[in-house]
């Protein structure tokens, strides 16, 4: 028990120090609510002022900040009059979400399995081919698998059209591709490293010995310790997925929050920046909270306070 | 003294008595090991070259990063070259701009367009006081379908429907871009920048990353478990906080911004790989040896500790110097990086995705470029892992 109270204590830490850094941040903002020379709309400069409560302390801002944080207020949009950061992250979250979320589950599907086949495989030639696949998926950037495929499939072969639609499933494979290129790789890449250290265990050999069938090894004994690092790396996948989406949507033109955020760094929307940033920070904590809590169940060794490899 | 009473005893014990292989250390045994290894080579003969091209490529080009050659933008390397008997002719279809060329593909002048006839997609341009025509309508009039070509040229009362074929680019070997700016210089321009970064990123890796590991190992208990604390704070926070919050704090949207979080964040890794090799090196007999003596502790960290860390540390930074330049290459790509004109990877790559339609060639050449150094990268770490790590050695 002792260890998932200090797990979500840490995370609320973590959490808190975020906080205190963007209302900071918020302070030192140039042309900000915060600074002398103003160059904001009159809208705008309204609700910073109802916002943030200028006047005040600047104990008394810090806390008012921290309340308005915990209860998801953003605060208004630099560039989008009468819009706050709530309402763009809420429009555009559904859309990126539906998208990381097939991108999460096409990277379980399909890493894992070509991981195994690639460990049982070893040095023949669909190991090979699975290696060079993986290797090229973790070096080159999300950005370009995202042209190459626009450029090949919508502009060359024309299959695909160029524009995203929410409504048509033919425009989702390519920001799904893009953003699974590195994971599914990756994903691959571990688990057929840690399948092969597995395998090369006592205890396989032990079963094996005792007759089981090599099924039964493979998928009771060998693939129960083989996964535990591939859990570990959910957490971070997921950040991957969301990083991955500023680019994606970016070059898809997917009205998701990536998109947004891409905009706020041109239009220097800096609440619009911190609220993205703050929310996709809160949400990756949050996450990797989860996958690590999960991780304890599935190896207990982590409780007695061995913590986890690096 | 008189020569003659020494006698030479002859060759053979001495010879008896030589190593017949002179002995390996452990960095020679390492040496010949990734020697072995052809894939390793590769990458390090690439990262070779990539560096040649950053330092050196920048004074063969006859551009700057920033130079724009007006007239001559979105000028793909390879072009067709219309032949109207000794005048050379390239029509560049993005845009409508026709320019007059040598017959090696030299582009000497963008012809000024002197009047157009949009109906029938007929456009004159002027050279030297005589009228080119530009007919573009074959694709509009379907009775010149068959014709399979997209423009003719007249000159001279002469039209010319045939290229002579494509020839390369000579003023821009790998074409312009939209400024007319040197697609070659400014890769040259952002291979520096790339590469300046993967230097950066090493250097915080082996002083702060090594300083802070090996101190809090050493020290141990509490000490060590602040220090760890501090890590985790640092490391839960995601990277793109830390730009926003500089550039926010500083008011600057540049290289710098970048290099600076690099250097603020990107050592946590390596301390916590250092930390758990001392920990693991600090109670042998020899740290023991060194303590009894009365050496110093930084003397110790620093010719005990760290020399016998050394393999780890180096693989790791072979490791960290990809996700750097990527890094780097994404920031930019987001338009928290390197600002207009300073060309890195990435942000050649961000501005030819707005016209990767028609000019494909500048995505091209800004991707090939990252790819190939980050897979340069892995394949010489990768081999460095299984030429240091004794685990992996064979007789």
């Amino acid at each position: 028990m002792n260890y998932y109270i200090r797990r979500v204590v840490s995370a609320i830490f973590t959490l808190f120090v975020i906080a205190t850094l963007t209302f900071f941040m918020m302070r030192a903002i140039p042309g900000g609510p915060f600074t002398r020379e103003r160059s904001l709309p009159a809208e705008i400069e309204a609700a910073l002022q109802a916002q943030y409560n200028l006047d005040a302390p600047l104990l008394e801002q810090y806390a008012e900040y921290m309340i308005d944080l915990v209860q998801f207020d953003l605060g208004p949009s630099f560039s989008l009059k009468g819009f706050t950061v709530n309402q763009i992250i809420a429009a555009g979250f559904p859309i990126t979400a539906l998208i990381g979320f097939i991108a999460v589950i096409l990277i379980v599907l399909i890493g894992i399995p070509i991981g195994i086949i690639s460990a049982l495989k070893q040095n023949k030639p669909i190991d090979y081919a699975v290696m060079i696949f993986a290797t090229l998926g973790v070096t080159i950037p999300s950005f370009i698998i995202a042209t190459l495929f626009l450029y090949f499939f919508g502009v060359k072969l024309a299959w695909v059209p160029l524009l995203f639609n929410e409504d048509n499933f033919v425009t989702y494979i390519g920001p799904v591709l893009a953003l699974t290129g590195y994971s599914v790789s990756f994903v691959a890449r571990l688990t057929r490293s840690s399948m092969l250290e597995v395998l090369q265990q006592d205890y396989i050999r032990t079963a094996r010995a005792n007759g089981i069938s090599e099924f039964k090894v493979l998928s009771k004994h060998a693939l129960k310790n083989a996964l535990i690092p591939v859990v570990t790396y959910i957490g971070p996948m997921v950040a991957a997925i969301m990083t991955g989406s500023f680019v994606v949507e970016n070059v898809f033109a997917i009205p998701g929050i990536g998109k947004r955020f891409v905009e706020g760094v041109t239009n220097r929307d800096y609440t619009l920046i911190v609220g993205v940033t703050v929310f996709y920070a809160a949400f990756y904590i949050i996450m990797v909270l989860i996958v690590d809590i999960l991780y304890s169940f599935i190896d207990p060794r982590i409780k007695l306070g061995k913590r986890r490899a690096d | 003294m008189d020569k003659q009473i020494f006698t030479i005893l002859g060759t053979d014990e001495k010879i008896s008595s030589e190593q017949i292989r002179p002995g390996l250390t452990y960095w020679k045994d390492a040496w010949r090991r990734l020697k072995k290894n052809k894939l390793a080579m590769v990458g390090l003969v690439v990262i070779v070259l990539v560096t040649l091209f950053a330092i050196i490529g920048p004074w063969l080009t006859p551009y700057s990063y920033s130079d724009q050659v007006v007239g001559f933008s979105n000028i793909p390397p390879r072009f067709e070259l219309i032949d109207a008997d000794g005048t050379y002719f390239y029509f560049n279809g993005s845009q409508y701009d026709l320019y007059s060329s040598t017959k090696d593909g030299r582009l000497l002048e963008k012809l000024d367009e002197s009047s157009r006839d949009i109906v029938n997609q007929k456009f004159y341009f002027d050279l030297d006081g005589e009228t080119v025509t530009l007919d573009y309508s074959y694709k509009l009039r379907p009775e010149l379908a068959d014709e399979g070509i997209d423009y003719s040229i007249s000159f001279r009362g002469v039209e010319y429907k045939e290229p002579m074929g494509t020839v390369g680019n000579k003023l821009f070997p790998w074409g312009s871009d939209e400024f007319g700016r040197d697609v070659l210089t400014r890769v040259m321009y952002g291979a520096r920048i790339s590469l300046l970064i993967a230097l950066i990123a090493a250097l915080v890796n082996l002083f702060i990353g090594v300083i802070y590991g090996s101190l809090s190992g050493l020290y141990g208990g509490t000490v060590d478990n602040i220090m760890m604390r501090i890590l985790d704070v640092i490391d839960s926070i995601p990277l793109l906080l830390y730009v926003i919050l500089i550039m926010v704090l500083l008011d600057d949207n540049s290289m710098f911004t970048v290099i600076l979080t690099l250097g603020l964040v990107y050592w946590v890794r390596m301390a916590r790989l250092v930390r758990g090799q001392v920990l693991g090196l600090k109670n042998q007999e020899f740290v023991l040896a060194a303590r009894s003596l009365g050496v110093s502790q930084n003397k110790i960290i620093l010719k005990h500790l760290i020399p016998n860390a050394l393999g780890p540390i180096i693989v790791s930074i072979t490791m960290m110097i990809p996700s750097a330049i990527f890094t780097e290459a994404f920031l930019s790509f987001i338009g928290l990086g390197a600002s207009a004109p300073q060309s890195s990877w990435g942000t050649l790559a961000n501005a030819a995705v707005a016209v990767f339609r028609s000019s494909f060639y500048q995505l091209v050449f800004p991707a090939s470029a990252i790819a190939v150094t980050i897979l340069a990268f892995n394949f010489f770490g990768d081999g460095l892992r299984s030429a240091l790590d004794p685990k992996l050695r064979k007789g």
